[in-house]
C-alpha cells in the first residue's frame, strides 16, 4: 500500500483558512492527507505545537498565514515569521528533514495556491518517507 | 599578561564596601567562600560585615544575573559581572526584567576561568569568547586585550558537517540522558518563567518522566525559548550533572538568529530581543 | 567464609553472576561512573571512587509503571505491572550507601504500608558492599564519618568486597550472601593471614576520617526545629540555591515521588517518577495555593527533613554523607557547611 502521510495544517482565521474555504467553495481537488486546525493568526502558533505534531504522528506541518503586510492584526505574521525560521533551524539542527515543515502565506482569495500548495507539499513529504524520529512509539 | 584574581577581590571588595556604606545599594551580587578554597559560591552581601566573605578566583564560574529577577523590582542592586554575565544583565534590561537606573554593574574582565567540578580551564570556545564587560559602571581590573580572539562559533564546525541522522543519532544519546533535575534552566539567567511550560498540566507540553520524548520535548522547547536571547555564558551545560553539551545547540540558534536577524543577544541596551521584534523588510528566504 | 580472586580476573566473576541472574554494577559514562544493568562482563570497572547517581534507583527506578490502560475499554481491562524478577546483585556499593537501604526501608517496608516493587526488588538482591580504599584520601565532599559510618563497614551487605593489593577479598555476612558466596566457582578460599586483614582494615575503616563534625541526632533535631522560624538564617544560607533537582535526584536517601498519568491518544500508563522538594510545583495545591514559594522554604524543609524531622519520626538521620549532593551542585551548596552553620548558630 502507498504510504499516505498525516500532515497537520495550521492556518490563521482571516486568510489561509478562508483561502481553504474558497478551496472548496470552487470544488477545488487536494490531497486528503491535511488536518486543518484553525488559529486566529500565525502568531498564535507556539513551536511547541509543531514539536508535539511531530510526535503525535504527524509526518509533516503545513503553517499558514496571511501575506507579511496583510496581517489581520497588522503585525502578527512579521513576528510569527521570525519565530518560525528559528522553529525551522531547531529542527533542522535535531535531525528532522527540513522539508517535513513548510510556511507559506495565503491570502484569502487564492483558493488556487492552497490547493497548490496542498499537492506540493503532501508530494514532498511522501517522498520522504514515514517521520519517524520524533514520533512516540 | 594574566589575570590578577587578587587584585580583582580587593577591587571588589571596597567597592562593595563603599556601595553599601554610601547607601547607593541595598545588595551586592557577587561570590563568596565555598567549603573549599576551589569551590566558591554565588554570595549576597547585605552588611558591611559580610564583606570579608567575598572571594574571588579562576573557579568563580557561576553567572550572577541568574539572581537578578530574584528581588523585588526596585531593589537596588550591585552586581559582579563577568563578560558573559553582563550580556545576561544587558539582555535582562532589554527584556524590562531589570531597570538599568536599579543597577550598579560591577564589570570584571577575565578570561582562562576553570571549571570547579573538573579542575580544568574552560575552553573559550564552550562560551562566548569575549574577555570584556559589555556593559559595566566600574571596572574591576584592567580591560584584557591581545588575546586570541575566537569566534563562539568555532565549536559548531563538526556538528555541521554531520547528516541530519547523525544529528539526530548525537542528540537523542545526549537527550536521553537527561534525569530532568532542570538544573540547566535554573542555572540560566534568562530562563526566569514562572511556571516553566514543561511544569504546567493543563496543557501539558511534555511528558515529566525521564525519557526520550518528555526530553526532546522539553529541550527543543527551551532551546527555541532562548533562541535570540541565549548569552552563551555555558552555565546549562556546566550545572548539568550528566555533562549534557547543551551549549552546542544554543550555540547553533544563536548563530542562525545572529545571520537571519543581524543581532547578537545582550550586546547593547537600546536592541530589542530579536524574537519580540521584527522588521517590515526581513526576507522570506529566512523560511526556505 | 573469605573467599578472593584477583581483581583483573573480576569479569569472570561477573560472568557467573551474569549466568545466575540480574547484573547491576558501576560502569564508566560520559559524566562519572553509573549503576546500570550489565550485559557484557567485561563491562565492570572498578577504577570508581563513587558512582555520581546513587544505588537507590536499583530498588526504586527513576520511573516505574504501575498500571497500563486504555481510555476505550473498561477499567477492569487494566493491566497492573508485574515484577517478575530474576536474582539482582547489585554490585560495588559502598558503605555509606549500603546504610541508606536501611534508611529507605523504613519509607518503603518499614511503616505498615509495603511498596511491593520496592519489596520485591530489595528481596531478590544481593548487595555486594566495597570498602573504600583507605589508602587514597576520603573526597573533599564526603561527610559520612559525621554520620558515624566507617569507611569499610560491612552491615547491611549481603557481601561485603575489599581491596588487597591486586586481589579482592569477598567475605559473606548474611546467609544469603554465604549461599550465594559457596556456588561461585571462579573464587578460592583466603588464608588466614587475609582474614586478618579483611578484620583490621574493617576495624581501620572506623577510625578513617572524611570531614567531621559531632553530630548528635538529638541536638540537631532541636536546633534547627528552634532555628525553623529564624528567616534570616536560612534565606542567608538559600541565598546562592538554584532551586534545581540535582542534589535531590543523586541523593540516595530522597525518596520523594510523583504520580503521574502519561496518556497518549487513548492508551496510557500510570508511573511513579521521582520528584524533588526544590520544585516549584512540588507543593502546589489543586486550589492554585502553594506554601513554599520561596527559595529558602524549600531548602529549608530539604535540610530539616533529613536532619530533624526525620530523627523525630523514625529516629536516624536520613543522610548518609557520601557527599553526592555537594559534588553535583552547581552553585556548590554544601549539606554539611550548612548543617555545621546550624549547630553554631
Amino acid at each position: 500500500m502507498e504510504f499516505e502521510p498525516k500532515i497537520l495544517g495550521i492556518a490563521c482565521n482571516w486568510c489561509t483558512y478562508t483561502g481553504a474555504d474558497l478551496a472548496g467553495t470552487t470544488r477545488l481537488q487536494y490531497p486528503q492527507n491535511l488536518r486543518v486546525v484553525r488559529v486566529m493568526c500565525s502568531s498564535r502558533i507556539n513551536p511547541s505545537f509543531i514539536f508535539r505534531a511531530f510526535q503525535l504522528g504527524a509526518d509533516g506541518v503545513l503553517v499558514g498565514g496571511c501575506h507579511p503586510g496583510d496581517c489581520h492584526y497588522n503585525t502578527g505574521n512579521l513576528y510569527a515569521r521570525r519565530r518560525l525560521a528559528v522553529t525551522r533551524k531547531i529542527l533542522e539542527f535535531a535531525g528532522i528533514e527540513p522539508g517535513r515543515f513548510r510556511v507559506e502565506w495565503i491570502s484569502a482569495s487564492e483558493g488556487n495556491k492552497f490547493a497548490e500548495v496542498v499537492r506540493e507539499f503532501t508530494e514532498q513529504v511522501k517522498n520522504l518517507g514515514p517521520q519517524t524520529k520524533f514520533k512516540i512509539k | 599578561m594574566s589575570i590578577n584574581f587578587k587584585q580583582i577581590e580587593d577591587k571588589l571588595k571596597t567597592e562593595a564596601r563603599k556601595l553599601l556604606e554610601e547607601g547607593k545599594v541595598s545588595i551586592v551580587l557577587a561570590y563568596g567562600k565555598g567549603y573549599d578554597e576551589k569551590k566558591p559560591m554565588p554570595y549576597v552581601v547585605r552588611k558591611t560585615s559580610d564583606i570579608e566573605n567575598i572571594v574571588f578566583n579562576e573557579y568563580c564560574t557561576a553567572n550572577m544575573a541568574r539572581y537578578l529577577v530574584r528581588y523585588p523590582r526596585g531593589t537596588k542592586i550591585a552586581i559582579a559581572v563577568k563578560p558573559a554575565d553582563s550580556r545576561a544583565v544587558v539582555q535582562l534590561i532589554q527584556e524590562e526584567k531589570v531597570k538599568r537606573e536599579d543597577l550598579i554593574v560591577l564589570g570584571i574582565p577575565v578570561y582562562g576561568m576553570k571549571n570547579f567540578k573538573t579542575g580544568e580551564t574552560i575552553d573559550s570556545k564552550t562560551t562566548c569568547g569575549i574577555y570584556n564587560p559589555v556593559l559595566y559602571d566600574i571596572l574591576l581590573g584592567e580591560e584584557v586585550h591581545g588575546q586570541p580572539v575566537v569566534s563562539p562559533y568555532d565549536v559548531l564546525v563538526d556538528y555541521e558537517k554531520m547528516d541530519k541522522d547523525g544529528r539526530w543519532t548525537f542528540w537523542k544519546k545526549e537527550l536521553d540522558r537527561c534525569i530532568r533535575c532542570y538544573a540547566c534552566r535554573k542555572a540560566c539567567p534568562m530562563c526566569y518563567c514562572d511556571p516553566c511550560f514543561i511544569d504546567q498540566n493543563k496543557p501539558k507540553w511534555g511528558e515529566k518522566s525521564p525519557e526520550s520524548q518528555g526530553n526532546l520535548m522539553y529541550h527543543l522547547t527551551r532551546f527555541h525559548h532562548l533562541a535570540g536571547r541565549c548569552i552563551d555564558c555555558g552555565e546549562c551545560s556546566r550545572a548539568c550533572p550528566v555533562d549534557i553539551p547543551l551549549y552546542l545547540f544554543h550555540k547553533k540558534v544563536a548563530k542562525e538568529c545572529e545571520e537571519m536577524f543581524g543581532q547578537a543577544a545582550g550586546m547593547k541596551i537600546e536592541d530589542k530581543p530579536a524574537l519580540v521584534n521584527f522588521r517590515v523588510e526581513d526576507s522570506d528566504k529566512i523560511l526556505e | 567464609m573469605l573467599k578472593k580472586t584477583a581483581i583483573q580476573k573480576i569479569s569472570d566473576l561477573a560472568a557467573e553472576l551474569l549466568a545466575k541472574g540480574t547484573l547491576i554494577a558501576p560502569v564508566k559514562e560520559s559524566a562519572g561512573f553509573n549503576f546500570r544493568e550489565i550485559s557484557d562482563s567485561g563491562q565492570v570497572d572498578f577504577s570508581f571512587y563513587n558512582t555520581l547517581m546513587s544505588p537507590k534507583s536499583a530498588f526504586f527506578p527513576q520511573t516505574e509503571d504501575f498500571v497500563r490502560y486504555d481510555k476505550n475499554k473498561s477499567v477492569l481491562d487494566a493491566q497492573c505491572v508485574d515484577l517478575n524478577l530474576k536474582p539482582i546483585f547489585l554490585f560495588g556499593v559502598r558503605p555509606c550507601d549500603v546504610k541508606s537501604f536501611e534508611i529507605m526501608d523504613i519509607h518503603f517496608s518499614g511503616t505498615g504500608a509495603v511498596d511491593p516493587y520496592w519489596k520485591k526488588r530489595r528481596e531478590a538482591t544481593t548487595i555486594f558492599g566495597y570498602a573504600f580504599d583507605l589508602k587514597t584520601p576520603a573526597d573533599s565532599a564526603d561527610f559520612y564519618s559525621t554520620l558515624n559510618i566507617g569507611a569499610a563497614d560491612p552491615e547491611g551487605s549481603d557481601i561485603f568486597m575489599m581491596k588487597k593489593g591486586d586481589g579482592l577479598l569477598l567475605k559473606a555476612i548474611t546467609p544469603k550472601g554465604e549461599n550465594l558466596l559457596s556456588s561461585l566457582g571462579s573464587l578460592t578460599e583466603a588464608s588466614a593471614d587475609e582474614i586478618k586483614y579483611f578484620d583490621d582494615t574493617v576495624a581501620a575503616g572506623r577510625s578513617f576520617k572524611t570531614r567531621f563534625t559531632c553530630v548528635d541526632d538529638k541536638v540537631i533535631a532541636k536546633k534547627l526545629e528552634d532555628l525553623f522560624h529564624k528567616t534570616e538564617f536560612w534565606e542567608k544560607i538559600s541565598d546562592a540555591c538554584l532551586s534545581c533537582g540535582a542534589c535531590t535526584f543523586v541523593c540516595p536517601t530522597c525518596y520523594c515521588f510523583d504520580i503521574c498519568d502519561e496518556t497518549l491518544f487513548a492508551a496510557g500508563v500510570r508511573r511513579r517518577v521521582w520528584d524533588s522538594c526544590m520544585f516549584t510545583d512540588f507543593t502546589m495545591e489543586a486550589s492554585g495555593h502553594n506554601p513554599r514559594t520561596k527559595v529558602y522554604q524549600r531548602l529549608r524543609q530539604k535540610i530539616c527533613h533529613k536532619y530533624s524531622f526525620h530523627i523525630r519520626k523514625y529516629g536516624v538521620i536520613s543522610c548518609v554523607g557520601c557527599g553526592r549532593c555537594t559534588r553535583s551542585c552547581p552553585v556548590n551548596i554544601d549539606i554539611f557547611s550548612i548543617v555545621d552553620q546550624a549547630l553554631k548558630e
